[in-house]
């Protein structure tokens, strides 16, 4: 762990799995920003994974930014800033229509 | 000793069942037997005085925390007790013998994943151990009778990743057979086996058609209705960082609702194990390649407060503009 700032604060969170060597893990971070993207968009909110920084930065299209560690933490921060979770069973995903 | 895991941390077995049921009777005879090779066993009792300790000497250590049952008062108790067995074991040379695994031997009154979720919460433990299974000890003579009314026996029997069901000797086939049934509805991915007096003896198969009695709803648990497992099949071809999204999410949102999730997933890194306890999960393991298709990804949810056809719903839709 870094003394300076806690990164990281345990071992490969689960949702990491499967990743071994340096250049699978940079990947899958980069394919997991793009997906992530993807999901929130349709709920003003935006994820992005330079590869540099350690976390997923988290932000609103209105500019407000945050770093998460993993994405339990992430999805607790998107209903921080929603003031709902963002739920897959949502009926809105469920609804034939 | 043996010499370390691969990730350098120690292995964590949690022994839970109800109040009497034979979980020490069980250990007793597993670490008379060594079929845990040595281990540092770890007992927490509800009550002031303890009793346990006494009947465990084949252990290579104890710790007895007694007067506080540690899902709850005692956490911080056992929390201070792992972290100290943490500490003496960094102090000796990875390259040395070590100690590699522990037990911890709950009280009849714990609720096992709420002491999965404080060892996995707890900055310090989680970097030198992994939990490696929830056994839970099933008592056939009173099992039936206390999941009739006990809302912590069946939050036992929903953390267990094996059940051993004890005292198998005293009770009649028939009845055998229903809380069978019953353990199978409760928690259909756990593995059954028996023991007398922590003897394993032979357990015949339980038959698909066997009933299992109706389990009155108890007013203690939630009103949402009865927990009901549902089977999931994943596309082969998932990409596995699109699944975890939707599962983190899931968790995230219904986690409470989601007792329990089990199952392994083909990624391409290989067969993964995945399986977690209302929000907590397990870090997956890497299986070793089986022959076969067997029952790869297929993942079991143990829930309630969705319809089971939402479930493979919900992923598709969730991930439909991503994927």
């Amino acid at each position: 762990m870094c003394n300076a700032c806690g990164n990281p604060s345990a071992p490969g969170h689960w949702t990491e799995a499967g990743a071994d060597t340096p250049g699978d893990r940079l990947r899958a971070r980069f394919h997991r920003a793009d997906l992530l993207d993807k999901v929130l968009r349709p709920y003003g909110l935006t994820a992005h994974d330079g590869g540099m920084v350690p976390g997923i930065q988290m932000g609103t299209l209105s500019g407000n930014q945050t770093i998460v560690p993993d994405l339990a933490s992430l999805w607790a921060e998107a209903e921080r800033m929603l003031g709902h979770p963002i739920d897959p069973l949502d009926p809105a995903f469920l609804n034939d229509d | 000793m043996t010499t370390d895991f691969a990730d350098g941390r120690m292995r964590l077995t949690v022994l839970g069942g109800y109040l009497g049921s034979g979980k020490t009777t069980w250990l007793r005879h597993q670490l008379h037997v060594g079929s845990f090779g040595p281990v540092h066993v770890v007992i927490n009792e509800a009550a002031e005085t303890a009793v346990d300790d006494a009947l465990l000497g084949a252990a290579s250590g104890l710790t007895l925390l007694a007067g506080g049952c540690c899902c709850c008062t005692g956490k911080a108790d056992l929390i201070r007790a792992l972290r100290d067995l943490c500490d003496q074991r960094s102090r000796i040379s990875s390259d040395a013998p070590r100690l590699q695994r522990i037990v911890l031997e709950t009280s009849g009154l714990a609720d096992p994943g709420a002491i999965v979720a404080a060892i996995q919460g707890d900055p310090v433990l989680v970097n030198h151990i992994v939990i490696d299974e929830t056994v839970v000890v099933v008592d056939a003579l009173h099992g039936l009778a206390q999941l009739q009314t006990e809302p912590l026996g069946r939050r036992q029997i929903g953390a267990a990743d094996r059940l051993i069901l004890s005292k198998c000797d005293a009770v009649a086939p028939a009845t055998l057979t229903l809380l069978r049934a019953t353990l199978r509805n409760l928690n259909p991915t756990a593995p059954q086996s028996a023991a007398v007096l922590g003897e394993a003896i032979a357990l015949p198969d339980l038959p698909a058609e066997a009933e299992a009695p109706a389990l009155a709803p108890l007013t203690d648990e939630d009103t949402r209705g009865a927990i009901f497992p549902t089977r999931l099949i994943i596309d082969p071809d998932i990409d596995w960082s699109a699944f975890v999204l939707w599962l983190s999410a899931l968790l995230h949102a219904r986690g409470n609702d989601l007792v329990r999730i089990k199952g392994v997933l083909r990624t391409p890194a290989g067969r993964l194990l995945l399986q977690t306890v209302r929000k907590v999960v397990q870090s997956p393991e890497i299986l070793p390649n089986r022959s076969g298709p067997g029952e790869d990804n297929t993942i079991v949810f143990l829930g309630r407060g969705f319809r089971p056809e939402h479930l493979q719903k919900s992923l598709r839709r969730f991930l439909g503009k991503a994927i």
